[in-house]
């Protein structure tokens, strides 16, 4: 069963996040994502509370899932910046959640109305020590909807934060989409507290016990949590391809910016990963049928590097920051730099 | 009682120096939960970071042991979530005044139903002992050589301010300790009872006290009980009205 409604990115969000089950929501006002607090605050289903800072939402998301909760936060760059310290302890605790990133132009306040793509490598690089999240980054209103319900079902499968990264284009943009009903949810096997026993901890520990000083067990906890998250990312491996024999130039992009490019399908092939992190390993493959790879992204060069790893060869960056998705600087730009080297 | 029920006893002995007062409050939060009948079906720990940080991985209810300064918020996490869990949270001054002291003050303000003991050892053990935001005016610490220059914080001002419960008592006054936590359990909000603890290793030992004993001599002679008070002064322990 379908349903057709008008409805803007962050609210699709919010809606994707009921359509998941989420009865849990914890979070502070910030632009441009504000709208996801706003609209779940007055949805009965939902115990959605305004938090002193991001600090307190994404731990009071910690507690809430340890209790059984599907809980979810929203922010921009600056609280998710402030949230790392939560994703280091979801991550070792082993604690199911979903964080929306809407990203805006940064460092810093940045420019906070302006959309950005900023926060790529902060989204798996974020917080100290070796964790392995799952990012997802849509393109579409749909996609918002549709990859919030995959972001609560992989967090599930993977018992981690999983990131769900928006940009400030979207989570404003206003599209036709369908709703679903009867959507198909992971269910947690771990019991809620209550159970007496377990203690769950940010150090390493090993059955419920702190093992602060055993590197042997660290090592063995480190690999276990890898092998699970490239596990239960390789579910979820989505990406958009459109080929094109004729061109010689493979353009990589994502998010809003992936919009502008679309149009470009003339001249270049288009990869769209939507599941950013783990990296999508079939890219390799298709990345040898074109001469040169070009990575637009709206920062300073940060998913070129994931590509240049998957392809082991060289790519071409091309940053796209200010904000501004300005679609002929785009074209102009493309055709310079592909021309040019 | 059975107090091996309420603890991991596989994880005993403690991490914690001989004469720690972490053991102290560790025992009168145990008997104060026995009395009200809860259990590890109905009731969850929370820990900061911290020597008494490590207090919520002793017990046998489910733990939780957060990140430096945050266990208010996850432990409001879970009484949000699942009301009709009993939540214990036990910490120190560092983790609950200082890193944590802004989600204190919320959590006091939305008058969350958290059960919060404060061990306030008026210093940073764990690490050696550096100034914490309780330690008295002028006590020289790792950090402050010639004595502390700042207001220590005061945490009572803060939950009151808020309208919140408030208890103080100290790891001498065992029973009146048992007291303040009964009626802390009891309050249907934010219940904050201030346990002042002593640290023998990182601080006692460089003011002078030769034995934890010493410390507790100190808590017996330097604070007189008055419950019922509207506010507390620095020499008195008490139930505050």
């Amino acid at each position: 069963m379908a349903q057709k409604r008008l409805m803007q990115g962050n609210e699709a969000v919010a809606e994707g996040a009921i359509a998941a089950g989420m009865t849990f929501f914890a979070g502070y006002p910030i632009t441009p994502a504000s709208e996801v607090l706003q609209y779940l605050v007055k949805r009965p289903e939902v115990r959605a509370v305004q938090f002193e800072d991001e600090i307190s939402s994404v731990c009071a998301l910690v507690g809430a899932s340890l209790a059984g909760a599907r809980a979810m936060t929203a922010t921009s760059g600056p609280g998710f910046s402030l949230m790392q310290e939560g994703i280091g302890l979801g991550h070792m605790m082993e604690t199911p959640f979903v964080i929306v990133d809407v990203q805006r132009v940064g460092p810093s306040t940045g420019m906070p109305t302006l959309p950005a793509q900023g926060d790529v490598m902060q989204a798996t690089y974020g917080s100290h020590g070796d964790y392995f999240p799952i990012v997802f980054y849509p393109n579409s209103v749909q996609e918002l909807y549709e990859y919030t319900i995959h972001a609560f079902n992989a967090a599930e499968e993977s018992q981690s934060p999983v990131i769900l990264l928006s940009d400030g284009y979207l989570g404003h943009l206003y599209e036709t989409i369908e709703t679903k009903r009867n959507v198909r949810l992971r269910k947690r096997k771990r019991p809620p507290l209550g159970v007496g026993g377990r203690h769950f901890t940010g150090l390493t520990s090993v059955d419920n016990t702190p093992t602060p000083q055993d590197p042997e067990a660290h090592r063995r906890m480190i690999a276990r949590m890898q092998a699970k998250q490239r596990e239960v990312g390789a579910r979820y491996a989505h990406y958009e391809y459109i080929s094109n024999r004729k061109a010689d130039t493979l353009v990589v992009c994502f998010g809003s910016l992936s919009r502008a490019v679309m149009p470009l399908a003339d001249r270049y092939a288009i990869f769209r990963p939507i599941l950013l992190y783990p990296p999508i390993e079939e890219f390799s493959e298709i990345a040898k049928r074109y001469r040169k790879v070009v990575v637009v992204e709206m920062n300073a060069g940060q998913y070129v590097r994931v590509v240049q790893r998957l392809m082991r060869r060289t790519a071409l960056s091309l940053p796209m920051i200010g904000g501004d998705l300005d679609v002929l600087r785009l074209e102009e730009r493309l055709k310079w730099i592909t021309t040019a080297s | 009682m059975d107090y091996d029920s309420f603890l991991r006893t596989d994880r005993l002995p403690t991490s914690w120096c001989a004469g720690c007062g972490n053991g102290t409050v560790l025992r009168a939060i145990i008997e104060a939960a026995h009395r009200l009948g809860w259990d590890a079906s109905n009731t969850v720990a929370v820990s900061g970071i911290g020597c008494s940080g490590r207090t919520a991985g002793y017990f046998s209810f489910d733990s939780i042991h957060a990140v430096h300064g945050r266990a208010v918020p996850v432990a409001e996490g879970i009484k949000l979530h699942r009301p009709e869990l009993n939540v214990i949270l036990v910490s120190g001054d560092g983790d609950l005044c200082g890193i944590g002291g802004n989600h204190l003050l919320h959590a006091a303000r939305r008058d969350t139903n958290l059960n919060v003991v404060l061990v306030d050892n008026e210093i940073y053990g764990m690490t050696g002992g550096q100034t914490a935001p309780t330690t008295p005016l002028g006590t020289k610490t790792i950090t402050a050589p010639d004595g502390a220059w700042e207001k220590p914080f005061n945490v009572q001002g803060v939950i009151k301010a808020h309208g919140a419960f408030y208890a103080r008592s100290t790891t001498w006054h065992v029973r009146h300790l048992a007291k303040c936590l009964d009626a802390a359990f009891r309050h249907p909000g934010f219940a904050f009872v201030d346990a002042k603890s002593q640290c023998t290793s990182n601080y006692g030992r460089r003011l002078g006290y030769r034995t934890a004993y010493d410390m507790l001599e100190h808590f017996k002679t330097a604070y007189r009980i008055n419950d019922g008070a509207q506010t507390l002064a620095d020499d008195e322990i008490g139930i505050t009205a």
